[in-house]
């Protein structure tokens, strides 16, 4: 704890001095030494836990309406603490680089980087106090910094409003989080989190109001359908570094909570797991299908951060389900999966989004339709790109494939007790598979289109342009996570393994099957399937330039006969995508704008379509109507007879059924 | 005895492949009132692929010549998991259907980059087909086998095609399955009614067209592998059907499924003498009557799910 509490000293002086030190590369320097500091000192404390050592304690004393915060650190907070922090300083390495021009400038860079510094010591409080109190002041330093993060430009109108969305929505998230607390608190009166794990210990309707609304909460914080919506808008407005955070690192505080809320529960009942389970596969689902639609990167990828979540959720409410059936191999292969799928997601996203913003230096674009042919030019950014976007499809050999599998593999698990229930968990394995081959589309599409065949606007070509090392050098170290725990599975598991174990244990049986929840045979044969795909990839590398005719022999591209292409023909996004958005044609919204030419001689015409995101729009709608509708219906209460009786006989049996649960 | 069986294994997988294309081509050709190619034809036809000195277009990067040994080498790996007769497959682990299917899906999207690397209007049509298509087909795949899994208590590829549980059940799960199976190995194959091979009009294509600028050794590797692919495909489809398990009639069985993907390989040159392409509008309702019939074994084990673990 000492340890700990130096590198938090460190954080804040080093915050602090970023924003009073004269020149930028000065503060940027000291900010940077001071991140590193911490996050040696602090990872020296948890790495220990995560591999078996004792779990750290301590107590905070405070002024009169919190008083005292004790200090936790288990494997759960250890293993969030472990990824979040080198990560967050890794953001901010690629920050160094992506506002280069800035730091040279007369713009005072220092208050972004200190911001970075106060979300490390978001996670630092979110991670480890056992009070609610202390718990929400960590949540909202989080929430803040991270708007001002993404407002970076506010100059720009579109990227305040984006912020500014994220704020409402952020704080929706918070007054959700704030009523769960306040349930429990109202039953237990303390916040401390020891107190609300007596009252979550035992059923009752209080417990299950409060389980929907942290939930809903968690879920509004980790940007789960149908609670995304300022997700594709702050993502695509903030710098890339920081979409990259908030998607992979700071957000997954909300998974954090679902996490912690579970251990506090102990013995979870059926309903939660599959509540979860039916969030969590919409989720996902939703997510990858609006993957497919996007035009801009990093809208993209956060469509893409609402799946993986989705994907995560999957995992845990397969986790409670083992909980609640006492199937230990269930819950063990749920959580152990879910929680992998954390950083997994972490280290691939976080890689994409350095990726856009690499892009997005390169060629002053991120938009699909108006670049291509990248893979000549970026050297460095294409080939990682390219693995973190195989990453991300859950394709072996990669990271992401390892988290899903143990997924697929717990979803046919057999498990009498749930009877019937094994159906829709079989199905739930049918909407991994969809989720898998949409995402698939995806990717393709999106590394497709940017970085093969020729650029489609040649505005966006600058001979002169260069890729940054320090946008590179933190993309390198993300693939080497990736390829790490893909070829070397145990790798992962050991990461995984001290949190699940504390999941575990809330289980009722305690055997030795417990031990190894993963057989090592298992990971033996998936290491063994790896090395043979890479041998045999080299082996045929080798074979096809050594032995058969290599050229250089080079023509134009067939263009079925006609003789006079442009770049423009190229295939693009839209039509990329257009057979699969015909099958889902009902789940999503198209905005279409369209000028026609017409007549004999007719005039340019024109025609845009827009995927615009539908949850979004149905409650702006609401929003803004939502007067006129309960004006509507309040008009007619009193003059249509039979409304108003249909009205009063429905308030009836809400309120008959209310009494008779009670 | 796992040594024949191994043989047998390795022979289907890289020698068979050719000589199903043979047979497909064969039985088209007889329909047709002609006596066709020899059944070893391909074999030559790839020979002088390899021979050749490929041709590349000149928008195209690194991703282009690699593509085709990725490919290659994602369907070798993955059909050393694949079981072609119930009971044995080379590697086998719990799961490994899921690595099985992600393997070649990794193939797939190496073959739409290389599509999309040459810039072509027409070689990205087909790798958005392509993608539309194979992404609709996974969840057949994946479920089906989830399902035979639930009903036979196993959880390896290999084991989860042994007949297990009462005859009746048995035999309505793996008919349907091998019938899903065939329709998924139409579409992944590229097969009348989901692909025509042979169509002249590269706006009809999907496989096809996605290889309009590989030549020589490229060519060649990406025939193989989607040959391949094909045979394994088949393979499975026999596994499934098979009445034999390797470990009680080793011989039997693999007599019986090597028969029974001639017989698959028949069934694919009839079905395209006798059917034309169905449009692409159609495709998905094509996957999705696959689908149905996953989803009714499921129901049925559901039903049943007394008799099993």
């Amino acid at each position: 704890m000492d340890r700990m509490l130096f590198g938090t000293v460190a954080l804040v002086t080093g915050a602090i001095l970023t924003v009073l030190l004269p020149k930028n590369r000065v503060r940027v320097g000291v900010n940077l030494v001071s991140q590193a500091i911490a996050c040696v000192c602090i990872l020296s404390d948890t790495i220990p836990i995560l591999f078996g050592g004792p779990e750290l304690t301590g107590v905070l004393q405070w002024s009169f309406p919190v008083e005292r915060i004790d200090l936790r650190i288990g494997a759960v907070g250890a293993f969030f603490l472990t990824f979040s922090l080198p990560m967050t300083f890794l953001g901010s390495v690629f920050a160094t680089g992506y506002l280069a021009h800035d730091i040279r400038g007369p713009r005072h860079v220092g208050m972004h980087f200190a911001l970075l510094s106060m979300v490390q010591l978001s996670y630092l409080i979110v991670y480890t106090v056992q009070n609610a109190f202390a718990f929400l002041v960590g949540w909202e330093i989080a929430a803040l910094s991270a708007w001002l993060l993404v407002i970076w430009d506010s100059r720009n109108q579109k990227i305040r409003f984006a912020g500014f969305n994220y704020l409402v929505s952020t704080h929706l998230s918070l007054l959700f989080l704030v009523a769960g607390i306040m349930i429990m608190h109202g039953a237990t009166n303390s916040f401390q989190f020891a107190d609300f794990q007596t009252f979550l210990g035992q059923p009752s309707n209080a417990r299950n109001i409060a389980f929907v609304l942290l939930m809903t909460s968690f879920g509004l914080k980790s940007a789960f359908f149908p609670f995304h919506t300022w997700l594709p808008r702050a993502h695509s407005a903030a710098p890339a570094h920081v979409s990259a955070l908030m998607s992979g690192v700071i957000h997954k505080a909300g998974l954090f909570g679902m996490l912690k809320f579970i251990l506090m529960v102990g013995q979870p009942e059926l309903w939660m797991g599959w509540y979860l389970l039916a969030v969590s596969a919409m989720s996902a689902f939703m997510g990858v299908l609006y993957t497919i639609t996007q035009r801009d990167i990093k809208r993209l990828l956060g469509y893409s951060s609402t799946e993986n979540v989705g994907i995560c959720g999957i995992g845990f409410g397969l986790g409670i389900l083992g909980l609640a059936t006492n199937r230990p191999i269930l819950a063990a292969l749920g959580f152990g999966g879910g929680i992998l799928h954390i950083i997994n997601h972490a280290l691939f996203k976080c890689l994409l989004f350095y990726g856009a913003g690499s892009i997005y230096r390169f060629t002053h674009s991120i938009d699909l339709e108006k670049l291509g042919g990248l893979l000549k030019s970026m050297k460095w950014t294409g080939p990682l790109f390219l693995l973190g976007s195989l990453a991300s499809a859950a394709l072996p050999p990669f990271n992401g494939f390892l988290s899903e599998f143990l997924l697929y593999y717990g979803l046919v698990q057999p498990a009498p007790e749930l009877g019937l229930g094994r159906m829709p968990m079989m199905l739930f394995a049918g909407v991994l598979a969809i989720v898998g081959g949409l995402s698939a589309l995806s990717i393709t599409r999106a590394f497709g289109l940017i970085f093969l065949g020729l650029p489609r606007d040649p505005h966006h070509v600058d001979p002169r342009a260069r890729e940054h090392p320090c946008m590179i050098v933190p993309m390198v170290l993300h693939l080497i996570g990736i390829l790490a725990i893909g070829l070397c599975p145990m790798v992962g598991l050991k990461l995984i393994e001290a949190p699940t174990r504390v999941l575990l244990s809330l289980s009722r049986k305690q055997p030795a099957e417990l031990m190894t929840f993963v057989p090592h045979a298992l990971i033996n044969s998936l290491t063994l399937v790896a090395a043979i795909f890479v041998g045999v990839l080299a082996v045929l590398l080798v074979l096809r330039f050594a032995l058969l005719p290599k050229s250089n022999r080079r023509h134009v591209t067939w263009g079925c006969g006609y003789t006079l292409p442009n770049t423009r023909m190229q295939y693009s996004g839209s039509s990329f995508s257009a057979p699969m958005v015909a099958v889902f044609r009902d789940l999503l919204k198209f905005l279409t704008r369209e000028e026609l030419p017409q007549g004999v001689f007719p005039k340019d015409g024109h025609y845009d379509t827009h995927c615009v995101d539908g949850v979004e729009q149905t409650m702006f709608k609401l929003l803004g109507n939502g007067e006129q509708v309960v004006g509507n219906v309040m008009r007619r209460l009193p003059e249509d007879t039979r409304f108003s009786f249909a009205i009063g006989l429905a308030g009836l049996l809400i309120l008959v059924a209310l009494v008779a649960m009670k | 005895m796992s040594y024949l069986l191994l043989a047998f294994h390795l022979a289907v997988v890289f020698v068979a492949p050719i000589f199903v294309i043979g047979i497909v081509n064969r039985v088209k050709s007889l329909w047709a009132g002609r006596r066709g190619p020899r059944l070893y034809q391909t074999w030559f036809d790839l020979v002088r692929l390899l021979r050749k000195t490929p041709v590349y277009s000149q928008v195209t990067s690194w991703i282009f010549p690699v593509a085709p040994l990725v490919i290659l080498a994602t369907t070798v790996t993955a059909s050393l998991l694949g079981p072609i007769v119930p009971g044995y497959a080379p590697l086998g682990f719990a799961g490994d259907f899921v690595v099985f299917a992600y393997l070649l899906g990794l193939g797939k999207i190496f073959l739409m980059l290389s599509a999309l690397d040459t810039g072509s209007a027409f070689e990205g049509m087909g790798a958005s087909r392509e993608a539309t298509y194979s992404a609709l087909a996974e969840p057949v795949f994946l479920l089906g086998l989830g399902t035979l899994a639930w009903a036979g208590g196993a959880h390896s590829f290999q084991d989860l095609v042994i007949p297990n549980g009462s005859w009746a059940i048995d035999a309505v799960l793996r008919v349907t399955f091998a019938g899903a199976m065939f329709v998924v190995l139409l579409i992944e194959a590229a097969r009348v009614p989901a692909d025509d091979p042979t169509t002249h009009l590269e706006l009809t294509m999907v496989h096809e067209v996605m290889i309009l600028d590989h030549s020589g050794p490229e060519l060649a590797i990406v025939q193989y592998a989607s040959a391949m692919k094909m045979t394994m495909l088949a393979g499975i489809i026999a596994a499934v059907l098979n009445p034999f398990s390797a470990m009680s009639y080793p011989i039997l069985a693999v007599l019986f499924s090597g028969a029974f993907i001639v017989l698959v390989a028949m069934c694919v040159g009839l079905i395209e003498s006798l059917i034309a392409r169905l449009r692409f509008r159609a495709l998905p309702l094509f996957t999705f009557a696959a689908f149905l019939a996953v989803l009714t074994s499921l129901v049925v084990v559901t039903a049943n799910q007394g008799e099993f673990h």
